[in-house]
This record gives C-alpha cells, structure tokens and sequence, in this order.
C-alpha cells in the first residue's frame, strides 16, 4: 500500500525525495510496477513493459546514490515511452504491424538525455500506428482506452502516454506532435502536455510523422513535472539540423513569477471550430482564474486558420506518402485509415508543397502581429468537444460521414499551432457531464516555453483540477 | 470518369506507378483539389519571388523570446 501511495506522487515530488534519499529509486519503481499491474488490463497504454530492467536501473540509481552521485533533478525516476523513440538494439514498432519486429539502429537523442539524467525507463507505450490518428485508436496492438473511462478515447497519437501519466503507472512520459498529438491526450487524460517551439526539441531517432511539423514533448501530471522534463531534454543537437543553439532556460527556476502584470488573451474561435458549450464554460472559467490571479484578460484576435490548417495538410501527406512510399508500394499492412490520409500526398505537385513551405514565415508573421501583438499568451480549448467514446470515432471499424467529421475536427484547435512552430501548452481546467478531463492550451511567443510554464503553473497553484486521480 | 480523376489517374499510373481504383481516384482527386486551391489562395495573396522555406526558421529565431 505504501508502495501504491508512492505512485501517486508527482515526478518533482518523487524526483526530491529520491534526491534527499528519502525514498529509493527501487521503490518508486515498485510502485509503479503496481500501478501497471492494476491499470494495464483496462488501458493497454504499455506496448512492452520491461519491469526486469527498471528494476535493475532502479537499483543502479540508488547504488550512484549512496556512492554520493546524484545526476541531476530526474536521477532514480520512472517514466516510460511513447513506442516510437529508437534505443538502439532494441524492438521500435512505431505502434505499427509493419514494425511489430524491427530493432532500431541507433538511440534517439531525447532518451540519450534522460538516460545521462538518471531516468529510469519502465518500457514503450501504446500509440497510434506512425503517429497518425488523434483519437488513441490501434487496429494492430489493441486500442488505448481512457483511464477515466474504458469506453472513451485516450486521444492521439500519444495515446498510451496520456493514460499512463494520467492512471499513474508513471511519473512522465514522453509524446510526439505533428497536429495535437501531445495537447489531445493531455487534454483528454487530464495531464499535462507541452508541445515546445519547432527546434527546441531534437527529434533525432523518432519515428518522423512530418519533418516539419514533428514536434518532441513530455507528458506529465503537473507543470513543474513537465518543466523539469523540458529542461533535460531540450536544447540544440548536432544530429538534428532544425533544433536551435539558444540556450535553454531553467524552466523550473522561472516557474514561481506569477501572473500579475500579464495580458492574456482569450479565444474561443466559433468561427474555425464549434465549441462545446461545456468546454467553453471551463476555458472561460480559467480565464477568470487567471484574472483572479492578477491578469488582464483580453478577447483574442485570432486569423483565419483555414488555409494554415490546409497548407499543414499538404505538408504532411506529401512528407508521410515520401517516407511510406516503399511499404505503399508493397501493399504493407497499414490501417486502412492511416493509409488513405497519406495517399494524396502522391497527388499534389511540388510547387503546392513548395509553396505550403514558404506561406509558413507569413502565417507566423500574422500570428504575432495580429493574435499576439496585445498579449503574453493566448488561451483556447485543446479538444473543442467533450471526450468521445472508442465506438464514436471509430474509423476503420463504422466510420460513416460524421465518424469521419468527428475525427477531422479533432485537430482544429491544436494543428495550426504545428504549423506556427510556436509553443503550446495543454493542461487540465475541469471535467464534462461524462465526469471525462477537458483541457485548454496556453500558447505563446517563439521560444516563451518558460512563460507558459509559469501562468500553468499560477493554475494549477489555485486550482485542483490536475489533482484528481481516476478511480 | 470525370476530368480530374482522369488526371488523378494519369498521374498514378505514370508519374507515380500506383494503381487505384476510380472510386479511390475520385475521393483523391477531390481531396487534392482542396488542398491546392486552398494553398493557391493563399500563396497568391502572400508569396513573392524572394520568399523561401527557410524564413520560417529565421523568424522563429528573430522573434525568440
């Protein structure tokens, strides 16, 4: 029981106490091990559990410990892996068929990082095959049900890291996100989820959905776990062209500034998405709290996202259908949905694609100067809907017209900010009449990561929304 | 078979040596005609001769906070 308590600490919590030597590593792992034991059967978040060697981890941890060697603020704690960061050597299914047997060649640079921090790995989590799909959905390794309710999506691709970060089996996870596939879990799971500016993340050793729009992230429970995770895997790497030589912040040092002085502004775009009237209500309640902390909160002039979001889509089926193109060609066996969302990149010529390319500095122009010219940050729903069930959105199985509509407008909120390359952050801010999390996003200024860890974490400081735990 | 799934298929068995059915080169070629007429508009009103890709990386980094 102690053990189980244990689980349901946070990453900075554990990560301290491990620190002070209060709790060992071993222990936390245990602990975790539990949690997995218990929520596995009713999530399927974890794709390969390697309990054996956490443990073994777990136990080197806390002997560097003793030897009085403590790498840093992570040293001893557990997470565990969206399946599509490479360790070399070892099985990489990308949550696909096509590579249920394929071991990577190299370590992705993200878990090189962790692991030079001290993090212990419990395994690789579920996910939608070659991260294509926002809805948790997988026709090969078994669907990601919500640990809030076994019937509803976790919301994708990150599907396993959002149910396992939100049914504790872990301290924090890591996710990818190419249109919300880090804010759509978090938000329907009830964590947190960063998405960090294009280039503050190697993307080195993951499986690629899009080069240009792929984005690297954690996945936790509150925004100074995420922050702490941040601070480790961030910064430039030699074998990532794209990422950035600006130096990375202490994210969790600037976390305690508040919100007083800040002007945030408040969108709830009925015209590029319907809002639900309940998610509505919760994000404008945020936005009150956020007043109530000492912002100025001012409506949003958001643009047109219509054919930013558009432009995304070029960019993305002309990127997969390349990357694909053999295993397309071969008749491999993909979903039938995730197949066919890729086809037409086949189709469109390369001066569209091209020119999909050069609009993206002009749609970030316009961003800045009209959304963002009176504002510090911006709020706005991440899901603009209540959390579906499996059966709703299920589109390789049912799917008719509004299946498919359901599922498109999924990414309405979240894709256009993949585009923009800026920061976005998903974090809870109240439950629907389903008793299912809703999330809202923070969005800020090109590298402001550290700005929008500080309002999350002024939230969540008075609220209690990220506390609950499912039952 | 209407004229742009002619040219959808046309560009699948000779540009890209795929092989779809009409139904399929239908559903692709209406896709595709949104996709580019959304991505004409808007370049139309934006792009000039001296735009390139990699401005959207030396803006991210002039207007990094």
């Amino acid at each position: 029981m102690i053990n189980e308590d244990l689980a349901l600490g946070d990453l900075s919590e554990i990560g301290d106490a491990i620190g002070d030597r209060k709790v060992t590593s071993v222990q936390a792992t245990e602990a975790c091990l539990r949690r997995i034991e218990a929520w596995q059967p009713r999530t399927n978040a974890f794709l390969r559990l390697e309990a054996d060697k956490a443990l073994a981890q777990a136990h080197a941890m806390d002997r560097e410990l003793a030897a009085g060697k403590r790498r840093g603020r992570l040293h001893g704690v557990p997470m565990a892996h969206k399946d599509m960061y490479y360790r070399k050597g070892q099985l990489s299914t990308g949550g696909s068929e096509i590579r249920r047997h394929w071991t990577a060649p190299v370590t992705a640079t993200v878990l090189e990082r962790l692991d030079a921090a001290g993090v212990v790995e419990l395994g690789f989590l579920n996910m939608a095959e070659f991260a294509a799909g926002p809805t948790g959905h997988n026709v090969h390794h078994g669907h990601c049900r919500n640990p809030w309710d076994g019937t509803r999506v976790t919301g994708g691709s990150s599907s396993g890291s959002g149910a396992s970060v939100a049914a504790r089996m872990v301290y924090g996870a890591l996710g990818s996100d190419t249109g919300g596939s880090i804010r759509l879990p978090a938000s329907a799971c009830g964590v947190v989820g960063m998405k960090a500016t294009y280039g503050r993340v190697s993307r080195a050793g993951a499986v690629a959905r899009s080069w240009s729009l792929d984005h690297v992230g954690p996945l936790t429970r509150t925004v100074r776990d995420n922050a702490r995770i941040l601070g480790v895997i961030a910064g430039h790497d030699p074998n990532d062209s794209t990422t950035s030589e600006k130096a990375v912040p202490d994210y969790e040092a600037a976390l305690d500034g508040g919100v007083a002085g800040l002007r945030i502004g408040l969108a709830l775009p009925e015209a590029l998405v319907p809002v639900d009237a309940q998610v509505g209500a919760a994000v404008q309640a945020a936005a009150d709290a956020f007043g109530r902390l000492g912002a100025t909160i001012a409506p949003a002039r958001m643009p047109d996202f219509t054919d930013l979001y558009r432009s995304a889509e070029v960019m993305v089926k002309c990127e997969a259908a390349a990357m694909h193109r053999p295993w397309m060609e071969s008749d491999a066996p993909y979903a039938n949905q995730v197949r066919t969302r890729m086809e037409a990149g086949f189709f469109i010529p390369a001066t569209q694609y091209i020119d999909a390319l050069r609009l993206r500095a002009h749609f970030v122009r316009e961003f800045l100067d009209m959304a963002m010219a009176d504002v510090d940050a911006v709020v706005l729903p991440a899901i603009p809907f209540p959390v579906p069930t499996l059966e709703e959105t299920d589109v390789e199985g049912s799917g008719g017209p509004a299946t498919l509509s359901m599922v498109a407008r999924f990414t309405g909120l979240t894709r256009p900010f993949n585009t923009l390359g800026v920061p976005a952050l998903s974090l809870p801010c109240g439950f629907d009449a389903n008793g299912m999390p809703i999330g809202l996003q923070l969005v800020g200024r090109p590298f402001d990561e550290a700005l929008l860890y500080r309002i999350g974490h002024a939230y969540q400081g008075a609220t209690d929304h990220h506390r609950r735990v499912p039952a | 078979m209407d004229e742009k799934t002619r040219l959808a298929a046309g560009i699948a068995r000779h540009l890209q040596g795929l092989g779809y059915d009409e139904t399929r080169l239908a559903e692709i070629a209406a896709e595709v005609d949104i996709l580019n007429s959304a991505v004409r508009k808007a370049a139309a009103g934006r792009l000039t001769f001296d735009d390139e890709p990699a401005a959207f990386a030396s803006l991210m980094a002039r207007e990094a906070k």
